[in-house]
């Protein structure tokens, strides 16, 4: 064991220390097919947010959400194979924000609005 | 089937050639004893990989955007230091078998355990944690369909595969031609690493330009298609390549590229070996 073999121990170790706990979060179901991306809440309160997004389609997906500007990526799973789920968790401030699912991993992908803090918080 | 099949692939074949050239290099350079590091280090990036994988997947939490994409640029970054490091080591090797210096071989490319480990733990731990999320996702779907874990190993052993079959070829080469040519292989699929950790740290907003693509060939190239698959698994090749990712690859591939055919093409330590290029013609064995 060398300091050259600690580094990159330390890198893969490093995620698990920025873990983001998920059980309090708004659950938010997403379907990507070939043609759709179908988001099952288009509104969050203000804080985490769990997206799971599944592949229905047969081609491997993406799913991104994007600032209101559709250009600056706010978070993204890559690589969801046909028939995975996988779950993206990530806080969310008040703002309009853009979904998009990527079937084919190419493009500007389906898109779709999401407001997060809009919904009478209780 | 085939889509995960596919993802399987491109994740396992670029560690999958690493190792392979590292385990040809150990074996050509009479380095068998150092095998069981290669094996470790493997093992170990392996290892880990699947428990964070297991860990995020399973457990309460899970990786946050900005952490994984740092993560991606780290280790990308790393992988290209080691990567640029062990060419160096080929091109010093094809220069002293040139000069039929094999017994000088020894003293000048000492490999330490711990570099041999290293190596072989970045070459899987840079993509491990990605392709456990995704096998672990597989897994967790196994309930309701076993095709995409199915897809996933199979690609993943047609990885290792194409590896075993890249070092078979490259044992039966010249030694000298393989340390040349697996030198020039191993700057491309570096240079390829490196744009791959500047799109990380260009997503996680760290660099800026995600969207100034250089060029857009994604019709060409689909990621989905088998060539799209190949190329994105060996050379990190994406059809959607930003300026500053262009930029990347040409400022690490051309410097070194020039570097490495120096110093293993032409070179030699010692003057009697290479004859001047006039009495060059007149030389017959």
């Amino acid at each position: 064991m060398n300091v050259r073999f600690a580094l990159p121990a330390l890198a893969l170790a490093l995620p698990l220390a920025a873990c983001a706990s998920s059980t309090d979060a708004t659950q938010v179901a997403v379907s990507s097919t070939a043609t759709e991306c179908v988001v099952s809440a288009t509104t969050a309160p203000t804080g985490a947010v769990a997206f799971d997004v599944t592949n229905d389609g047969d081609q491997v997906t993406e799913f991104y959400i994007y600032a209101q500007d559709g250009e600056t990526v706010v978070a993204e799973v890559e690589g969801i194979g046909p028939s995975l789920t996988r779950t993206l968790t990530v806080t969310l401030a008040a703002g309009t924000y853009v979904t998009a699912c990527k079937p084919g991993e190419t493009g500007d992908g389906i898109r779709g609005e999401f407001v997060v803090g809009a919904a009478p918080s209780a | 089937m085939f889509a995960n099949y596919l993802i399987g692939l491109r994740e396992g074949l670029e560690a999958s050639l690493v190792i392979g050239i590292l385990v040809a290099y150990l074996v050509r350079t009479h380095r068998r004893g150092l095998l069981r590091e290669v094996w470790i280090g493997v093992g170990a990036a392996a290892a880990l990989s699947l428990a964070i994988g297991a860990f995020l997947t399973l457990g309460p939490s899970s990786l946050s955007f900005t952490a994984q994409e740092l993560i991606g640029g780290i280790l990308s970054i790393v992988t290209v230091a080691l990567v640029t490091w062990m060419i160096f080591w080929m091109g010093k090797t094809a220069r002293f078998l040139k000069g039929n210096l094999e017994n000088a071989l020894e003293k000048a490319i000492a490999v330490g355990s711990g570099a041999v480990v290293t190596m072989a733990f970045i070459a899987v731990g840079r993509e491990g944690i990605e392709t456990a999320l995704f096998l672990w996702a597989g897994i967790s779907a196994a309930g309701a369909t076993l095709a995409p874990v199915v897809g996933a190993v199979l690609g993943l052993a047609s990885a290792v595969v194409l590896g075993i079959l890249f070092y078979r070829g490259a044992v039966r080469l010249n030694l000298r031609v393989f340390f040349q040519w697996t030198g020039v292989f191993l700057i491309i699929v570096a240079g390829g690493v490196l744009a791959y950790g500047i799109h990380d740290l260009q997503e996680a907003g760290v660099l800026p330009g995600l969207n100034n693509l250089a060029f857009d060939v994604s019709a060409a190239v689909p990621a989905g298609s088998v060539h799209g698959t190949l190329l994105k698994g060996i050379f990190n090749f994406s059809a959607q390549t930003t300026v500053l990712q262009a930029v990347a690859w040409f400022a690490y591939v051309v410097p070194v590229m020039f570097l490495f055919v120096r110093m293993a093409f032409r070179g030699s330590p010692k003057p009697q070996a290479a004859a001047s290029p006039s009495s060059a013609p007149a030389l017959t064995r």
